[in-house]
């Protein structure tokens, strides 16, 4: 799992490559620690290259989302694939994210 | 409802009379008819009868009046001889009067001053008075023979002949009629007239003297009708003799109401008489009239006794219509209930599972079942005792009690436990079902069984045999019942053959039993000519029953259960984990591997492992007390149509499937940040069921795969 944080365009986008499952949740938690500290900015997580998440991933992504939410900003989960999809709809994420 | 019934029973009631009025009507008619018939057979009986009577009559008559012409004739000789005096003449008179006892009298008229010495007129006579025979002259002013028709017909023509009927008064007055013959001398002059006097008397009598009814009589009578002899007046009343005379003098043979007919007859020798013979129809017809009056009470008694007959009768069918409408309702219901019991039972065979169930009745308590959950076949087979409806009832209970409780319990003996329980507590008519229970697991071959007092199994595996499960005591029996739970590896191809004593005790009509040496037999068969398919066995041992009762009725339920173990091509794997989230990734890796023998597809594959890894990360977040190390066991096994993982570990009873969903609704707010993992196993497989088995959590998750 490798994880990869940029800003462009006063956007913090986060890059996450491969599967993010239950042992890979507690790094990928550290590499996305800047994102819980996004100071209005909007958060874009690139998923194209996500094969795989788990519920602990979710987690991740619920506990940025909230962070995001209290000061203002958005949060885009983008170029979600099929199985990811699966996942997020399944749990009603689809309803919380932007998904593009 | 009570009113339309009034109107139809006094419906059948009028109808019912009806045809009994009808039924009269026509014995009636009948009876009727041969009265008639009878009537007219008799009548031309009696017309018949009264002409052999009359003839009877006639022939008597003829014969007594030729009797006094005879009488006549042969004295007449003697009689000319002694006419030279007038004693002798006067002697031969009386010698003629007693020659015949029918003549009451006798006289001689001669010419007149034939015997100068007796003056102008001489007439001897003489009659026969209390047995003697007293002789007087008669002649003389008061009595003028010569003015006589006798006298005057006798000499003018020269022949004899017999007189009307007259009344001559003589002390007694008397009906006579006389036979006057001239009497001639030597030189052939007539001298004299001799007449004999018949007293018309005794042809009466002798008319009346067999008369076979009391108020039938006889008639003489002359041409005219004038009545010459008849029967005594103490006999018949001479009312009833006028009436006939008037009758036959207007010329009928029957009174205008038919009481009284009579019939005539000429005399042969003179036409001048005849005979009639008189009846009273009353009395000729008396016994048929006593025939029919008894008829009429016969038929009156036979109509009643007919009433009485139709109304039984129409109340019997009444009572039977309602029978076998009741037979028909229950029939009905019946043919219902046999068929949601059949429903009851599963007939949607797998491949290597069969079964039939033939109930001697309409319903029957036998009872067998199957379905497959976690990979595992759970079966059972049963038998209430009794049959018919009591026993279906109770095998309908014993079958929703199987269904609800082996869906959490996978051990046959807490199966039967639980059923034993149950049972005995809603326990009703001492019934008592002997059950087997069996759990097969389609991927390992492991069978599991527990027997409740049913018949031993068979297992076809290189030959015949029976399992040897324990009988233990049979459900609903005893409240406490403890029972063995056994466990048997099956080979591939191996077979289960289940059956209820329906099969072992299906008797012929000598009423031998089937017994359970024809069964192996019959399945030993099945095994060596290879056909051994789970429905090839079931069908040939219902033939084989079929065949061995012919004509005797079923006496008892039956049921075949065969089970194949036929797991197919198996894919079998297995990890042992420690309870820490690196181990996840040695998990990812396993399923991936497991997966890619499988050619699963990228989306089933992420589903299967999502549902797979959410359990796992299950167990070892909470299965284990903080800090302690633990084993968490993960069974893989495919047989290409369903995955089926199986998570054992030994931490804490904890029950998965009984925490409640994640509410996925909430908004990121309120959402809480765990409690997603169970929610999506759920939703990522077929079923997930957890049990508690040798102080181990096993959790087992199936899915079908495509």
């Amino acid at each position: 799992m490798t994880t990869r944080i940029e800003e462009i365009d006063g956007k913090l986008v986060a890059t996450l490559i491969g599967e993010l499952d239950t042992a890979a949740a507690p790094e990928t938690e550290k590499a996305l620690q800047p994102l819980l500290d996004s100071k209005g900015k909007d958060i874009v997580i690139d998923c194209t290259e996500l094969e795989y998440i788990a519920s602990s991933g979710l987690r991740l992504l619920l506990g940025i989302l909230k962070q995001a939410q209290e000061v203002g900003s958005r949060v885009v989960l983008k170029n979600v694939n099929d199985v990811v999809k699966d996942v997020l709809d399944l749990t009603g994420f689809v309803a919380l994210f932007d998904i593009e | 409802m009570y009113l339309c019934r009034m109107k139809i029973a006094k419906r059948n009631w009028l109808f019912r009379l009806g045809i009994v009025v009808i039924a009269a009507l026509l014995m009636e008619l009948i009876s009727f008819i041969q009265y008639s018939q009878t009537r007219k057979i008799m009548e031309e009986e009696m017309n018949i009868r009264s002409r052999v009577v009359l003839g009877a009559m006639a022939d008597r008559i003829d014969h007594v009046m030729e009797l006094t012409e005879a009488t006549m004739r042969e004295n007449l000789l003697y009689l000319r001889r002694s006419l030279d005096q007038p004693d002798s003449a006067s002697r031969a008179l009386v010698y003629l009067i007693d020659d015949n006892p029918h003549v009451v009298g006798g006289s001689l008229a001669f010419i007149p001053a034939y015997y100068p010495s007796k003056g102008r007129l001489f007439e001897p006579y003489a009659t026969k008075e209390n047995g003697r025979i007293v002789l007087r002259q008669i002649a003389g002013d008061k009595h003028d023979y010569t003015r006589t028709d006798f006298y005057i017909d006798a000499l003018s023509s020269g022949k004899a002949d017999w007189s009307d009927p007259y009344s001559y008064t003589d002390g007694q007055t008397r009906n006579l009629i006389s036979y006057s013959c001239p009497v001639t001398d030597a030189s052939g002059r007539i001298v004299a007239v001799c007449s004999l006097d018949m007293d018309l008397s005794w042809m009466g009598d002798t008319l009346n003297a067999s008369q076979r009814f009391p108020s039938s009589f006889g008639l003489l009578l002359t041409k005219d009708f004038r009545l010459v002899a008849g029967p005594s007046p103490d006999k018949i009343s001479p009312a009833l003799v006028e009436q006939a005379l008037g009758l036959l003098r207007s010329g009928m043979e029957k009174s205008a109401d038919g009481d009284v007919f009579l019939r005539t007859l000429s005399l042969r020798r003179d036409a001048y008489w005849q005979i009639a013979q008189v009846y009273k129809s009353d009395e000729v017809y008396a016994h048929i009239r006593q025939i029919r009056s008894r008829q009429v009470i016969l038929l009156l008694l036979g109509l009643a006794v007919l009433f009485f007959m139709i109304d039984r009768f129409a109340r019997s069918e009444r009572k039977l219509r309602s029978a076998s409408e009741e037979q028909a309702r229950i029939s009905g219901e019946l043919a219902v209930a046999r068929d949601i019991q059949r429903k009851m039972l599963p007939t949607d065979f797998p491949e290597g599972v069969f079964g039939r169930l033939e109930p001697a009745l309409e319903v029957g308590g036998d009872i067998y079942d199957f379905y497959i959950r976690d990979g595992k076949l759970f079966f059972c087979i049963g038998d209430v005792s009794g049959k018919g409806v009591p026993a279906a009832m109770v095998m309908a209970v014993t079958h929703s009690l199987f269904r609800m409780v082996s869906r959490k319990e996978e051990s046959p003996s807490h199966i039967l436990a639980a059923l034993n329980g149950q049972l005995c507590n809603s326990r009703e008519s001492n019934m008592f079902v002997t059950c087997f229970v069996g759990c097969l697991d389609l991927y390992t071959g492991k069978l599991r069984f527990a027997n409740a007092g049913h018949d031993k199994p068979f297992v076809l595996s290189a030959g015949v045999s029976l399992l040897p499960a324990k009988a233990n005591l049979p459900l609903g029996v005893f409240p406490q019942t403890a029972f063995v739970e056994q466990a048997l590896e099956l080979s591939p191809g191996d077979t289960l053959f289940l059956y209820t004593d329906g099969l072992t005790e299906a008797k012929n009509l000598s009423r031998k039993a089937l017994g359970r040496d024809r069964v192996q037999a019959c399945l030993a068969a099945g095994l060596s000519s290879g056909a051994n398919s789970a429905p090839q066995l079931v069908q040939a041992m219902a033939q084989t029953v079929r065949a061995f009762v012919g004509e005797a009725p079923q006496s008892d339920d039956m049921a075949l259960l065969a089970i194949r173990y036929l797991p197919g091509d198996l894919l079998r794997e297995h990890i042992v984990l420690t309870n820490q989230k690196s181990e996840v990734s040695r998990l990812s890796d396993f399923v991936k591997a497991f997966f890619e023998r499988l050619s699963l597809d990228r989306k089933q594959a992420s589903g299967l492992r999502l549902a797979l890894e959410e359990t796992v990360v299950n167990v070892i977040n909470y299965a284990y007390p903080a800090g302690e190390a633990g084993d968490v066991a993960v069974y893989a096994d495919s047989n290409h149509r369903e995955v089926r993982f199986t998570v054992v570990d030994s931490g804490f009873p904890f029950d998965p499937t009984a925490v409640l969903s994640a509410d996925t609704t909430l908004d990121a707010k309120n959402r809480p940040i765990g409690g997603l993992g169970i929610y999506l196993t759920r939703k990522l497989v077929d079923s997930v069921s957890y049990c508690r088995k040798n102080n181990q959590n096993v959790l087992t998750l199936t899915k079908s795969i495509s």
